[in-house]
């Protein structure tokens, strides 16, 4: 007993009565609150109170005068009602969706190609892909989207120039961004360029996992590669890609950076904002930080109402 | 324990005894007894490093050297950090950056953006040290666009006017100074060709467009009596000149309908440029050396020789177009740790010595009394012709709102693109409306 049970601290107290038997009450062990205390704090003065604070700033009315310092005047459901009744609101939810199930759609289905790849790649082969996608990954958002707004560049583009070369049909002056279909077609690029890294990382990881001897045996049963992927590799590695699909799809819903720079580069901002760069454009710019909170505590029920599935089954998953 | 205890009060004796006696040198003939020399030692500023936020490229390097040497040599022990801000965003930055407990001590900003700041008390009251700073010799558009419910909060930093700048490669002389807008704009079709743009005007460059607007007497708003604004392009003046930007954009213009203006120079040295409506510094940008570090093509087309500039003609010759008063007010952070020290910086910026560098650069200076080291060059003199009829933005704490939701941005692109000016033009009265009066 000389050892600290590294355990939760209600558990470590039923273990600790099995083990000493006969004593029924006994005083509860400090220790282990005590050592939680310290994450606790830091979780709830860096995590817990911005929370609390950006409820009830959507409550309120909050502009730039109470930035700096005026009081703030309660509003009740004002700003929620001012974003819910908002025509652009949902005409920009509908897109951010629409985005992100496209986005997340080809993400997986190109990472996990890349990841099965790497599986049949030679090793210095496999090395060089390796190197390529954590470039992809190690790429600061607002570089590559630099970056790739100087390739689909209207005038001086190497896209335009290549398709021209290519087509023999002149592409130079054409506006990628202006159309907001191929405004997204763009930003989708660049979002599918730089998730599809971990995607093909993480599958690849998992893929990694499955036993030999049974893709063996169904091979010599007669399944076909199509067959295998579905029947053996998938369900092996169901929980990762059920990780996988919740996180991307928060990742390109809740995308701003890419976004804001890809509007600064061309386009039309009012048709093209997606959930957080609305936010950003509807509440933030304009001073308005009541309505912005507002909207931001929507999108964070919106987050857990989708990733509650994913909770829920990590749960189950324990509990067996 | 103690040794380290006496050797800070040591060093607090030593910065005391540098501080008095800088103190006075410069007061000169000190003949005042000790209680009076304690006075000026508590009023001197403890040292400190201060932070300066620029915007943007337009304050030139000579400039900067001279504000971070001068400062650094008038106030002992002290630094000065120049931090260069982009204007992309601006508005909402210096909300969270001077609201917070770590705000810089002198700020640049747009003079369209000054009033949202002003008006929320983000800035320092400068009222009594107005006539310290320049008093009438500071320009009075300026001195207003700082100014709020009768105080002064944020100086004039200096200011431009948008002017047309040519080439000789291009454009013939019979069409290099057009007389009347009619024939500014008839000229301008007459230059288009394939590959040049009669005139460069990306869609979203709502700052150059407004000048149609605005030369046939359209608003962009104007407050009621009860304090209500108005927005005014629904007004068939406005519609004019929106149909005569639309005429262009899609006629005599090459330009992206859906980008905003910036680096004209690359287009313009590329020969694609007649007529280039912009501020008047773009001609450094053009006149800079092929391999600067943001090449121009100061040999060729951007040369001296090559290349002038024109004020807008307005609709009758011998008047000008009205333009937007570009340029920056500069103010001191209400949250700034270091007032006094900012207080030096700013009476530094505002000096003769430095207004006249930004004269030199061709940039009107702050100081009316400094206008007259402008350059001698058709910039400067179609800079002065078009200051003179430079208009303002509304005057509401909440136009920096307007500009910051990019409204006027996608308005005017859409019009490039050839969509419907009225209902283009009834759709941004209506957010306007609704922003000013919100």
């Amino acid at each position: 007993m000389s050892t600290i049970p590294i355990v939760a601290p209600g558990q470590s107290r039923e273990e600790s009565t099995t083990l000493q038997g006969g004593r029924r009450r006994r005083r509860p062990n400090l220790l282990p609150h005590a050592l939680l205390l310290p994450s606790l704090i830091v979780l709830v003065v860096l995590v817990g109170w911005p929370v609390v604070k950006l409820v009830i700033t959507s409550f309120q009315h909050y502009g730039r005068e109470q930035a700096f310092g005026k009081p703030a005047t309660w509003t009740g459901f004002g700003n929620y009602t001012k974003v819910l009744t908002d025509q652009s609101f949902w005409q920009m939810l509908g897109r951010s969706f629409a985005f992100m199930v496209a986005a997340v759609f080809f993400t997986m289905v190109l990472g996990t190609l890349v990841a099965l790849l790497m599986q049949r790649l030679s090793r210095g082969m496999r090395n060089l892909v390796s190197v390529g996608l954590l470039l992809a990954w190690a790429m600061p958002a607002l570089t590559s989207v630099i970056v790739w707004g100087w390739m689909f560049d209207t005038d001086y583009g190497v896209i335009n120039y290549v398709l021209t070369k290519v087509t023999g049909h002149s592409w130079m002056g054409h506006q990628w961004l202006l159309n907001p279909l191929s405004f997204f077609v763009v930003l989708g690029v660049i979002l599918v360029w730089q998730g599809v890294p971990f995607i093909a990382f993480t599958m690849y990881a998992g893929l990694s996992q499955v036993d030999h001897e049974i893709t063996e045996a169904a091979q010599i049963d007669g399944a076909s590669a199509w067959q295998r992927f579905w029947q053996i590799h998938v369900p092996y590695v169901k929980q990762v890609v059920v990780v996988l699909v919740v996180l991307s799809v928060i990742w390109d819903l809740r995308v701003f950076a890419q976004v804001y720079a890809l509007q600064g580069i061309g386009g039309i901002a009012e048709k093209t904002s997606t959930l957080g760069v609305w936010i950003y454009s509807k509440g933030t710019a304009t001073g308005d930080y009541g309505v912005s909170a507002a909207a931001a505590v929507i999108m964070v029920i919106m987050m857990l109402a989708i990733s509650f599935t994913y909770v829920r089954q990590t749960i189950e998953e324990d509990d067996k | 324990m103690k040794i380290l205890r006496m050797a800070a009060v040591g060093a607090v004796a030593a910065l005391a005894l540098t501080a008095c006696s800088s103190n006075n040198t410069a007061g000169g003939g000190a003949t005042t007894p000790a209680g009076n020399a304690a006075a000026t030692t508590a009023a001197a500023p403890a040292a400190g490093n201060i932070r300066v936020w620029f915007v943007g490229t337009d304050t030139p390097q000579t400039a900067r050297d001279f504000l971070k040497t001068t400062f650094e040599a008038q106030n002992p022990g002290s630094t000065l950090t120049i931090e260069e801000q982009s204007w992309t965003g601006l508005v909402d930055k210096y909300t969270t950056a001077l609201s917070g407990s770590d705000a810089p001590d002198l700020v640049e900003i747009g003079n369209t953006q000054a009033a949202a700041f002003t008006s929320a008390g983000a800035f320092l009251d400068l009222t009594s040290k107005k006539a310290e700073l320049g008093g009438d010799d500071l320009l009075p558009g300026f001195v207003e666009a700082g100014s709020y419910d009768g105080k002064f909060y944020a100086a004039p930093y200096y200011s431009g006017a948008r002017v047309v700048t040519t080439t000789k490669a291009i454009v013939p002389a019979d069409k290099a100074a057009p007389k009347t807008w009619d024939e500014y704009l008839a000229d301008a079709k007459a230059l288009t060709t394939s590959t040049v743009s009669g005139m460069w005007m990306p869609g979203k460059d709502w700052r150059d467009g407004m000048s149609f607007v605005w030369v046939n007497g359209g608003q962009i708003a104007t407050q009621g009596s009860d304090g209500k604004w108005t927005a005014g392009f629904e007004s068939d003046a406005a519609i004019k000149g929106l149909t005569e930007f639309q005429d262009i954009t899609m006629h005599a213009n090459h330009a992206p309908t859906d980008q905003v203006e910036g680096n004209q120079q690359v287009p313009f040295c590329a020969k694609q440029i007649a007529y280039l409506p912009a501020p008047s510094w773009i001609k450094w940008s053009i006149n800079a050396k092929e391999d600067a570090k943001t090449p121009g093509c100061g040999s060729t087309l951007g040369a001296d020789d090559q290349m002038s500039a024109f004020a807008a003609p307005g609709l009758t010759a011998g008047s000008y177009a009205p333009v937007l008063a570009g340029g920056s007010n500069i103010a001191i952070p209400a949250k700034s740790a270091h007032p006094e020290l900012a207080y030096n910086a700013l009476k530094i910026i505002l000096s003769d010595d430095y207004q006249k560098i930004l004269a030199g650069n061709g940039m009107v200076p702050a100081k009316i009394s400094q206008a007259k080291y402008l350059p001698a060059d058709s910039f400067s003199q179609a800079a002065a012709a078009a200051a003179a009829n430079a208009k303002l933005t509304p005057a509401s704490p909440k136009w920096a709102d307007v500009e910051a939701s990019q409204v006027l941005e996608d308005s005017f692109s859409k019009i490039a693109q050839g969509q419907d000016v009225k209902t283009v033009a009834a759709e941004l009265d209506a957010k306007i409306n609704a922003t000013l009066n919100g």
